[in-house]
């Protein structure tokens, strides 16, 4: 705006100094033109005064010479031409000076008036044209009486110049003189007139040198600040533009837009003509009427900015090659405000592709996750039964984990309560995955076991902490029932193929098709530390005790074949835990089929967890067992039987066994005693430690151990069954675990 | 505001009509409103009885809810609005979704609050309405 | 599977009413899956989606909560349709917010509004909710969200 006033401004200046210039130059040109020529007259007249002072005297001789020949009576008529012809020169001379000095100059006056007198007096000398002479044989000649007056006439006129010839060639000589200074002072005048005119275009000629110069400063200036906004309008990755009030984008538009646009004519395109291609028409429609409304005043621009629809705008350009490409850009628009309301709306995009694209990429990742299908290679190599069996086992577990969830609470305390809950069942679920080698069901639980970690991080929890874990709750139950459905299609597959195990698939599509049956976990309820609420109120997704008797008669349908089925899947889990942890062992198994229907769930919890443990705690590396003079190859070894009680379950392995003070020491570190405490417990009672919650040795966390989940799980659930559990040790020798359980007619009671 | 009339204190009076389906929002906004200037001259609850009420007291002032039955706000502010260019409408709405608080600004409305709202907030868009 | 984001803006929609309306914050308990029957208090404000996501969201509240909360918006009528146009007023912000946020994906309804204790909302069998409850003072409500 300012800069075309300067323009303007600088235009003036420059026209009025060139003006200027040339009226100097004039005036002076005219002024000295008129100076010289009136030199040049009182030069001529200065000449003319020079010669005329000479004339009196002249005149004075000559009438001398005239009245001479008079008076010796000589031929006087050449004397008389001669003062004739210098007086008529005098008078025409002097007329002329007259007439060419100004009238007002007193010696020219004084030579006039004296030359008014002294004309008449001589007329009458120069008009003479008688005979002066009468010729007279005897007297010679003498004069005639025209001669005798003319005569008289000359002397008269000699007497009038004795006395005024020198004044009147004193007043010549004066009036020269003043001619003379005259024209020196006009040469003087005239070379000053010169000297300023020069003097004048001299300061003109600076003052437009010195115009220019800034002028050319400005321009640079000017033309750098161009060149400034250039740069940034190239450069800029924000697409800026400027509208008009016909919604049509200005000249000026920055290098970011082709990018995000992929065209570059934008200069003179409406709003509508960028978009029109670019999105769906409702979106173009709500797009326009935005714009309508940003040059109305009706909205202030807080208003204005809130309901911006081009926030995220979704558009589709071609790629260049050939096929289309999806952006998002962020349209913000800004009034630009003149003298009388809206100049224009300044537009500036920002391509926010990217961060839209990366939101996206992580439901992406979520959902493929959920399309993982690595499981049906697991599902193919997993006996039907175990697979059902794990599936109830699963669900009743994750029931219970909902129950646990739907327990109210409202304060830090309360949600803090829940977690451990969560983490003991999630574990148990995640072994028992682990088992049977089913990764994906294992990996999800993996995940939601980490949320509970996270949570137990954090310095308040409140219910949103929890809404992730619901969400991956519900999860992974679709992903329980896709894993059902699929594995009866790798069943039916299986029957198809080999036209047998008609009973097995049989038995599985009586599960599949109840799929919240509750399963043997139910068992747990009456567990001394058990985390979950009192029974709530029948709700769909509880496991609700009174389900439990027709599911347990299911089991007692097929006595034990569960757990003797269970052999194979803990033989792959030995020999998984062997490869992943670096160690080497042989796992027997004995008796396990004497398992009785009530005790199958929870043996097999419990020999999972206390594999798991001797894998990764027990058993040695083979070269620390070769440096302990032992096998490579450690055992495991697993006996089950009747006893006159109940049942017996040894569990034992030949590894480093367990020091009592490390299970101390690893205690206090997890302060779940203090160094006093330690101090003071005996062997049996540190042994006992690895009883407790939250406890574990192993520091960092990986699927198979060291969540402080397990050996307390174990516990629990042979407490829940009225058992006991002990352990011996031999630290480099051996672990030995054993548990007893009450005869299963016992059991009614217990859990009654 | 072009058309307030004078009362009898000499100050600018408007009449208000608060337009919305719940009779809950009616009386919030009526309770809430701390405009001496305004005086309220009936409510609606869906446009057709809007556009009734309007032809019997002429208001200034209207506060519009966009989900009603039978007439819905959008429609409600096109024709008040063509009967009376100079009427200030806010649209006090649930709907939160760019594309409706633009169509009914273009449709002649003159603000947009968000429900819920506190009262703080509905105050301050009825002055930037009145300004 | 329901995005967590899709859950919170519901959950948000649901909170801010109470923390703009009444100036007191709700915060969520402890949420839970729930498996067939709805869980319904005395009112309800329902919304349907369809659209990419199909099912309904309703928000569900006691008598007692609704009084409470009417009291701190300083109304002084308590009746039956004071009460159900509250409810819907919170179905309405929820509405407002999902369409907001999910407006290109869903299709949402108009909030209705339903009371009494066995009000019919649709539900497919065997379909999953989440619930969510919404705790404001000592008072606790329920947002169902059953969606597929």
């Amino acid at each position: 705006m300012s800069l075309a006033g300067t323009e303007r401004r600088r235009q003036l200046f420059t026209a009025s100094i060139g003006t200027a210039l040339m009226l100097v130059m004039g005036l002076a040109l005219i002024w000295g033109f008129r100076l010289a020529t009136h030199m040049r007259a009182n030069i001529i007249a200065l000449q003319t005064a020079s010669t005329l002072q000479t004339y009196p005297e002249e005149i004075s001789h000559q009438l001398n010479a005239l009245r001479d020949r008079l008076e010796v009576r000589a031929y006087s008529g050449q004397a008389l031409a001669d003062l004739q012809a210098t007086v008529k020169r005098f008078d025409q001379e002097l007329r002329v000076l007259s007439g060419s000095v100004d009238a007002d100059s007193p010696q020219l006056g004084h030579a006039l008036l004296l030359w008014h007198q002294y004309a008449p007096v001589l007329e009458p000398v120069v008009s003479f044209g008688g005979q002066p002479y009468v010729d007279s044989d005897n007297a010679g000649s003498s004069l005639s009486r025209e001669g005798r007056e003319h005569y008289a006439e000359v002397k008269r006129a000699q007497l009038f110049a004795s006395e005024n010839a020198r004044p009147l060639q004193t007043q010549l000589a004066n009036l020269a003189t003043s001619l003379e200074r005259t024209s020196s002072a006009g040469a003087t005048r005239l070379r000053s007139l010169l000297m300023g005119g020069v003097f004048a275009a001299l300061v003109l000629a600076v003052v437009a040198a010195y115009f220019q110069l800034s002028r050319a400063r400005h321009e640079r200036a000017a033309r750098e600040a161009q060149e400034q906004t250039r740069d940034i309008l190239k450069t800029v990755r924000e697409g800026f533009f400027l509208l008009d009030a016909h919604y049509r984008i200005g000249s000026v538009w920055s290098e970011a837009l082709t990018r995000m646009f992929g065209r570059n004519d934008f200069a003179g395109l409406t709003f509508e003509e960028l978009l029109e291609d670019l999105v769906p028409q409702s979106t173009l429609a709500t797009a326009m009427k935005y714009i309508k409304l940003l040059w109305g005043d009706r909205a202030h621009e807080n208003l204005m900015k809130s309901i911006n629809p081009l926030g995220q705008l979704e558009i589709t350009t071609d790629n260049g090659h050939g096929g289309k490409e999806t952006r998002y850009l962020q349209f913000d628009f800004h009034r630009v405000m003149g003298p009388e309301g809206i100049k224009h709306v300044l537009c500036s995009v920002g391509d926010i592709t990217s961060s839209v694209l990366l939101a996206r990429e992580l439901h992406d990742s979520q959902e493929n996750a959920n399309a993982q299908l690595d499981m049906m290679v697991g599902l193919m190599h997993v006996d039907p039964l175990q697979l059902v069996s794990f599936l109830d086992t699963a669900e009743t577990g994750l029931k219970l984990v909902n129950t646990i969830l739907k327990e109210p609470a409202r304060t830090d305390a309360e949600f803090r309560k829940k977690l451990a809950g969560l983490f003991r069942e999630m574990h148990t679920i995640k072994g028992e995955a682990s088992a049977l080698n089913l990764k994906s069901v294992a990996m999800r639980v993996h995940t939601l076991e980490d949320m509970v970690g996270d949570c137990k991080k954090k310095p308040e929890l409140s219910g949103n902490d929890f809404l992730p874990m619901v969400l991956k709750l519900d999860e992974l139950l679709a992903h329980l029932r896709n894993v059902r459905e699929m594995a009866a299609r790798v069943t039916a597959l299986k029957d198809t193929s080999a036209g047998s195990a008609a009973t097995a698939a049989a038995d599985f599509a009586a599960s599949a098709h109840a799929p919240l049956a509750p399963a043997p976990i139910t068992a747990m309820a009456p567990a001394p530390a058990a985390p979950a609420a009192p029974p709530a109120p029948a709700a769909a997704l509880t496991a609700p005790a009174a389900a439990a008797p027709p599911a347990r008669s299911a089991n007692q349908e097929r006595p034990a074949r569960r757990v003797e089925e269970l052999s194979p899947a803990l033989q792959s889990m030995a020999e998984r835990l062997a490869q992943d942890h670096a160690k080497r062992f042989r796992l027997t198994l004995n008796g396990l089929a004497e398992v009785p229907a009530p005790y199958t769930a929870t043996i097999k919890d419990c020999l999972i967890q206390m594999l798991r443990n001797a894998a990764v705690h027990g058993i040695e590396p083979p070269e620390v067992r070769r440096a302990q003079a032992k096998k490579d190859t450690g055992n495991v070894q697993v006996d089950f039987r009747r006893t006159a009680e109940g049942y017996e379950l040894l569990f034992e392995d030949d590894g480093a066994g367990i020091a009592p003070e490390a299970l101390k020491a690893a205690a206090v570190r997890r302060q779940l005693i203090t160094e006093e405490d330690a101090e003071l417990m005996d062997t049996r009672a540190a042994m006992a430690l690895i009883f407790r919650p939250g406890f574990s040795t192993q520091e960092d966390i990986t699927m198979d151990a060291g969540r402080g989940v397990g050996m307390d799980v174990v516990a629990r659930s042979v407490y829940a069954l009225g058992g006991k559990i002990g352990v011996s040790t031999h630290p480099g020798k051996f672990t030995r675990f054993k548990i007893v359980l009450p005869a299963t007619d016992s059991l009614s009671t217990a859990v009654a | 505001m072009s058309n307030g009339r004078m009362n009898g204190n000499g100050k600018r009076s408007f009449k208000l009509m608060i337009v919305d389906d719940s009779n809950l929002m009616r009386r919030r906004i009526e309770r809430s409103q701390q405009f001496e200037e305004l005086q309220l001259v009936g409510t609606a609850a869906d446009g057709v009885e809007a556009l009734e009420l309007f032809r019997r007291t002429d208001p200034d002032v209207v506060t519009m809810d966009i989900t009603m039955p039978h007439m819905d706000g959008i429609e409600c502010i096109a024709r008040l609005v063509a009967m009376k260019p100079a009427i200030r409408i806010l649209v006090v709405s649930a709907l939160a979704d760019k594309a409706t608080a633009v169509e009914a600004m273009e449709r002649g409305a003159n603000g947009f609050l968000n429900k819920p709202f506190t009262d703080r907030q509905l105050n301050e868009a009825i002055a930037e309405l009145m300004r | 599977m329901l995005y967590e984001q899709e859950l919170k803006t519901f959950v948000e929609g649901t909170t801010n009413f109470f923390e703009v309306a009444a100036q007191q914050p709700a915060s969520i308990g402890s949420p839970y899956l729930m498996e067939g029957a709805p869980a319904v208090h005395e009112y309800t404000g329902v919304i349907k989606i369809s659209g990419k996501r199909e099912g309904v969201v309703y928000f569900t509240a006691p008598k007692a909560m609704l009084t409470v909360l009417l009291m701190k918006m300083q109304e002084n009528d308590f009746s039956h349709e004071t009460m159900r146009d509250l409810v819907g007023e919170v179905a309405n912000t929820i509405s407002g917010n999902a369409r907001r946020d999910f407006g290109r994906d869903f299709v949402i309804s108009v909030p209705s509004v339903l009371s009494g204790e066995k009000p019919e909302i649709p539900q497919r069998p065997g379909q999953r909710s989440f619930i969510i409850p919404i705790n404001w003072r000592s008072h606790s409500a329920k947002l169902v969200v059953s969606l597929t």
